[in-house]
């Protein structure tokens, strides 16, 4: 192959890169029009708009909004905008994680559970509730700061333990990871048994969930979300050499346990971030990167920004459905159902149609 | 004469006899009705517990079952309660005193203590703690599961738990006095405009949680004079969407004082400034109210409490 066949290939390869990612936030867009619409509140699209142009400066003097209900208003812009917001930032956030702990670990089951990542914000958040979540720090929940310093510290603490000399192997790093996650949960039962009152709080966070989401909460992660996945960005090459397994890797002039260490910071960030909102929401960190690399290939470099849109959309949709599901029965019409649950219920079926489908076989 | 005196005193002898006899027999026979109750104590689950003799020591496993056992003047009997249990009398402390056994939690009564104790009846709550109940009958104990849908069914089991006890007159006395206090209250606001009602069960980031039909609590709601406003649901406590609530628009909201959890969105203030609910009437008339979740919640006599209250909520120009 000469210099300008590689060339030509890399450039057709890039260019198709540029066309997904293209398509996906077409369709990121779409989801988040479509799910403004969706809901008990039976709020016609033009109001909808309506409602939306009425935030942009000046175009009520040439527009007349005044046929608005009050309530649509607080409708659109306080309930179901903050809950697509914070479905496309928790989503994008639990699936690239995913991404970086699969691509760490070079393991298909890897996610926020097997550093314990998940299950020191469980503990944090559980201590939170039991201490009194009515404490309010700095604008946030004494709850959601626990949550996240929950996280990175079961982090670091596997991290640390997993430490042989100055290299942080694999396996040791999945098993410490592993047992503090039993240990961590262990923690989180006692603190249920001995809850009381508090019960459902944890209960509750524990199934995850961001119903009630606040714009305030949004602010919030959204810094972290938007840091940790850009600084994920530049780090997939190195993601790409850890998949040729750290010896190659390191013969490739990569600092492995360098790009291991930054990769495993950011991947809790981000969980951290998300989970700080709301709660253990199964499923999205593990499923979303298999589910891309299915359709996408595993080329870190796609992988990830596709991931965190797919997740994104995933999230948002699975929210959508937790509305519409009992619309169609008068009597229950208002019910709602944990997103947790649905991430599962729907996700898992389609995953394996996918996984079904792809007659091959998988290679992560 | 001796013959017509030893048959005068025969015969009167005798009459005493007979008499004694028959007062003895009906000394003994005026409890055997009760004692026929005993044998078929039907509870809320259709379960049939019978009993030979009226319980010496009583396992209250639920707050509102130690509410009902106290009202009716079986207290007496009480062994053991909950850590739960804080009426009518400030049970953790006589725990702490050494004054009343506790059995446990609420959801898991430890075995061990009832297994010690062993009581001739236990009382027992529907729900979580279904599962005990039918480990306890395993075991042989008699349990008797209060688990009432209605206000009737509470007042039902207030009778049920007379009859098991032995104090019927009491259990009577307190339903009748139970429901004319509620027909005073539905006299009271028969007239009245009702107000449509949010009735919190819980509301956090996480998800909302509130009442539909199956609760028993939307009928204190309705006796009280007022409409639930997700009373055409079909269901009991379920989670619902917070956007349906500033749609359906409450004129009044309830929140139990001490809800499920303790997060930061309980208390007047907190709802006041949750998102798009300051478009609900409520708000907007400042017509939040907070009540004992310990009245409201537990299906004891203290329901009619918790009716009386609403109502003053629902139309305070009535009271």
């Amino acid at each position: 192959m000469s210099t300008d066949e590689v060339e030509s290939t890399f450039f057709q390869r890039t260019s198709k890169w540029k066309l997904i990612i293209l398509l996906l936030i077409l369709a990121l867009i779409i989801t988040v029009v479509v799910s403004l619409n969706v809901g008990n509140a039976p709020i016609p699209f033009p109001d909808i708009l309506g409602i939306l142009g009425k935030q942009i400066p000046f175009l009520d003097r040439i527009i007349d909004f005044s046929s608005i209900l009050p309530a649509n208003e607080a409708i659109i812009l306080e309930v179901r905008l903050p809950r697509i917001i914070a479905g496309i930032l928790i989503g994008a956030a639990l699936a690239a994680a995913g991404v970086l702990y699969q691509g760490i670990f070079k393991n298909p089951m890897a996610d926020s559970y097997v550093l314990g990542v998940s299950a020191g914000a469980a503990v944090g958040a559980s201590a939170a509730i039991l201490a009194g979540a009515g404490f309010v720090f700095f604008e946030l929940r004494l709850i959601q700061v626990a949550a996240f310093v929950g996280a990175l510290s079961a982090m670091f603490l596997v991290y640390n333990l997993a430490r042989v000399g100055s290299r942080v192997p694999v396996t040791t790093l999945l098993l410490c990871g592993i047992a503090v996650n039993f240990f961590f949960f262990a923690v989180v039962g006692v603190l249920q048994i001995i809850a009381g009152d508090q019960l459902p709080d944890i209960v509750f966070w524990l199934m995850g969930g961001y119903s009630n989401v606040l714009w305030r909460d949004i602010w919030a992660i959204l810094p972290f979300i938007v840091i940790g996945i850009v600084i994920a960005f530049f780090y997939v090459r190195d993601l790409n050499l850890l998949a040729m397994g750290e010896e190659t890797a390191h013969h490739l002039g990569l600092n492995v346990e360098r790009s291991k260490q930054i990769l495993l910071v950011v991947a809790s960030l981000l969980t951290a971030a998300a989970v700080s909102v709301c709660g253990l929401i199964g499923f999205v960190g593990l499923m979303i990167p298999h589910l891309t690399r299915l359709v996408i290939g595993p080329d870190h470099r796609i992988l990830l920004p596709t991931s965190a849109v797919i997740g994104a959309i995933f999230l948002v949709l699975c929210d959508d459905l937790t509305r519409v599901l009992f619309a169609p029965f008068a009597t229950m019409s208002t019910r709602e159902l944990p997103v947790g649950l649905i991430t599962m219920l729907f996700g898992a079926p389609f995953f394996i149609f996918l996984l079904k489908k792809k007659k091959q076989g998988y290679s992560a | 004469m001796n013959t017509k005196y030893l048959i005068a005193t025969v015969v009167v002898i005798v009459l005493i006899a007979s008499a004694a006899f028959i007062y003895i027999y009906y000394q003994g026979q005026a409890p055997d009705e009760g004692l026929e109750a005993l044998q078929s104590l039907v509870d809320d689950h259709g379960y049939t517990t019978s009993l030979t003799a009226y319980p010496e020591k009583i396992i209250s496993v639920a707050p509102s079952c130690t509410e009902i056992l106290f009202a009716i003047g079986a207290g007496d009997k009480v062994v053991a309660v909950t850590n739960y249990c804080n009426y009518p009398y400030d049970f953790v402390a006589w725990i702490a005193e050494g004054n009343m056994t506790s059995v446990g939690d609420f959801t898991a009564p430890n075995l061990e203590v009832i297994t010690a104790l062993d009581p001739d009846l236990i009382l027992a709550s529907g729900g979580v703690q279904t599962d005990s109940v039918d480990n306890l009958r395993e075991r042989g104990y008699k349990v008797l599961v209060l688990d009432p849908t209605s206000v009737d069914g509470i007042l039902k089991n207030i009778e049920l738990v007379g009859n098991a006890t032995g104090n019927r007159d009491e259990a009577t006395a307190l339903v009748n006095d139970l429901t004319s206090r509620i027909n005073a209250v539905g006299e009271t606001v028969a007239n009245a405009t009702k107000p449509e009602v949010y009735y919190e069960v819980y509301y956090e980031i996480t998800s909302s949680w509130t009442i539909g039909a199956l609760a028993w609590q939307t009928e204190l709601i309705e006796k009280a004079g007022g409409t639930n406003v997700f009373g055409d649901q079909q269901m009991d406590y379920y989670q619902y969407q917070t956007e349906a609530l500033i749609v359906r628009n409450p004129d009044v909201i309830v929140l139990p004082a001490e809800g499920m959890g303790t997060g930061t969105q309980a208390g007047t203030d907190a709802v006041k400034a949750r998102p798009g609910w300051d478009t609900t009437n409520a708000v907007q008339n400042d017509r939040i109210y907070q009540i004992d979740s310990d009245i409201i919640e537990r299906a004891g006599p203290r329901v009619v409490d918790a009716i009386e209250q609403l109502a003053e909520f629902f139309h305070p120009e009535l009271f």
